[in-house]
């Protein structure tokens, strides 16, 4: 089995945000289980959040490509 | 398909990768020297059926919708009301949806393209095309900043964070500007990429893989009919990360355009 | 086999002496056709699909609120019409609390009115009661005046005719006469001399 380390890298690097997203959508429905009127607000919050985590994920598929 | 088929040849199993979206190296045909290929076709078929459906759906608008205007309206009043209004805020909002709606829609029927029989590639995973529409979103939403507040105004509000002791600046205002500035438009582009690369690549896999297990034989009988049923599985998550993707990144567009329209604090 | 090293040399090319690219390779011709599609779309939808589901959403709109200022005007008439039935309600307690105070001050002035006319009635049944007695009186008197004439010559002829049986009558009979006489004066006194 051949393969590139930068893959193993990778999925381990993939860890942290994976983490970090679960973190911020349990606490997005936790929000909106308390306070379900509160919905459109912490949803673009949520999101913003989300895109922020997953931008470490994204620039770890970038580098395990490029590098 | 079109001659990159990753299937058993031989026996061994060849494994789909980066090559499975290498299309430079079939081209369908060429057109005055340029080698058309199939993802700038799928761009082109993506962009006449969003116009083609907005078009009919509002072409004989009236105030008591028929079935396809009803459709019609839905689907831009979506975009327009809970990413443009909600975001952007009702001031100013309708001059961008336009702008939301096409990169909304855009990118959802080549993403859904993925999934369609007889086409079944998503264009967005040749990055290139992401790297564009985010090239363009950088350029709209720092274009509006600068035209709202002046440059070294929207600088300011970009990469200065409030509420926070000048002494922190030094340490904040370079993370602020690498974040908001530099870093928005790469991950915009490459989640977009990621994603649908990703999911076609584990639907190669599976296919395939499955194909090669079966004509293996042996224990491949019962594992190769199983790799079909996750790919099926695999599909149906396709389509809500299809959707969910061309959703983030008008939401994000929305909401940077809505951080460089902020007042200042 | 190929391997997953995307960006290793050496690799063998694929179909037609292609060399593999990077998947994250920028590929000009591609980014180009996406701007200009995309553009060439936004401008469509901008220009044709836009302004025409604004206008519709504009047109609900209007026709909703145009509605509901309908009803609101509606509305607003109904609360002034309710306003003047209530006014004239009130005038009309008002006239008739009215009324019936004049009736009030009119009736009391009416049993003023009748008291007095009773009064007045009353005076003059007692006048003429007054007169009426007189005027009796008046003409007992004259009746008297002859009757006495009458009764002294009985007298006096009565007087001459026993004088001469009875002393002791005659003197009686003049007494009795004087007495009546007295009696007579008592009674009316003045009248007869």
């Amino acid at each position: 089995m051949e393969g590139s380390l930068n893959m193993v890298g990778y999925g381990l690097a993939a860890i942290g945000p994976g983490v970090g997203i679960g973190l911020i959508f349990a606490a997005y429905i936790s929000g909106v289980a308390r306070q379900p009127e509160a919905q459109g607000r912490l949803q673009s919050i949520a999101i913003l959040g989300f895109a922020l985590a997953e931008a470490l994920a994204i620039i770890g598929i970038a580098l395990a490509f490029v590098l | 398909m079109f001659g990159i088929t990753m299937a058993a040849s031989g026996d061994e199993f060849v494994a789909p990768g980066p090559n499975s979206f290498d299309f430079d190296a079939v081209p369908l045909f060429n057109l005055g020297g340029l080698a058309v290929t199939k993802p700038m076709v799928q761009l082109l078929l993506g962009a006449l059926i969003v116009f083609v459906f907005f078009y009919a759906a509002a072409r004989r608008a009236t105030l008591v919708p028929g079935r396809l205007q009803f459709a019609g309206e839905s689907a831009y009043g979506m975009v327009r009301n809970s990413v443009g209004r909600d975001i952007i805020g009702s001031h100013d909002f309708l001059r961008f949806v336009p702008y939301l709606v096409t990169l909304f829609f855009f990118i959802l029927v080549n993403n859904a393209f993925a999934s369609i029989p007889g086409i079944q590639f998503p264009t967005f995973s040749r990055a290139s095309m992401a790297y564009a529409l985010a090239g363009l979103s950088w350029v709209i939403y720092n274009a509006v900043g600068i035209k709202k507040h002046g440059f070294l105004g929207y600088l300011k509000l970009q990469s200065v964070p409030s509420g926070v002791s000048p002494v922190m600046y030094p340490l904040l205002v370079p993370l602020e500007f690498f974040s908001n500035i530099l870093v928005r438009p790469v991950t915009l582009a490459l989640r977009l990429f990621a994603n649908m690369f990703a999911g076609h690549l584990l639907l190669i896999l599976f296919s395939t893989g499955g194909l090669f297990l079966i004509e293996y034989g042996g224990i491949g009988y019962v594992a190769g009919p199983l790799a079909w049923v996750l790919a099926i599985a695999i599909s149906f998550l396709e389509l809500l990360v299809q959707f969910l993707q061309a959703y983030v990144f008008t939401l994000l567009n929305a909401m940077y355009i809505s951080g460089a329209l902020a007042d200042e604090h | 086999m190929q391997n997953l090293i995307f960006l290793a040399e050496g690799t063998e090319p694929t179909e037609g002496g292609h060399a593999p690219e990077n998947p994250l390779g920028f590929v000009p011709v591609e980014a180009a056709l996406s701007l200009v599609v995309f553009g060439l779309l936004f401008f469509l939808i901008w220009k044709f699909v836009a302004p025409r589901f604004e206008q519709t959403f504009a047109e609900r709109t209007q026709a909703i609120e145009g509605g509901i200022a309908a009803a609101e005007s509606k509305q607003a008439e109904a609360d002034a019409k309710l306003a003047e039935l209530e006014k004239q309600l009130a005038d009309a307690r008002h006239e008739a609390a009215r009324i019936r105070e004049e009736a009030r001050e009119q009736g009391a002035a009416i049993i003023a009115e009748m008291r007095e006319q009773a009064q007045a009635e009353s005076q003059r049944i007692v006048e003429h009661g007054k007169t009426q007695i007189e005027a009796e009186r008046q003409q007992a008197v004259t009746s008297l005046r002859a009757e006495v004439g009458a009764l002294a010559t009985g007298l006096a002829g009565r007087i001459v005719g026993e004088s001469l049986e009875d002393e002791a009558r005659q003197s009686r009979v003049v007494d009795r006469f004087l007495s009546e006489l007295e009696a007579q004066n008592g009674t009316s006194a003045g009248s007869v001399n």
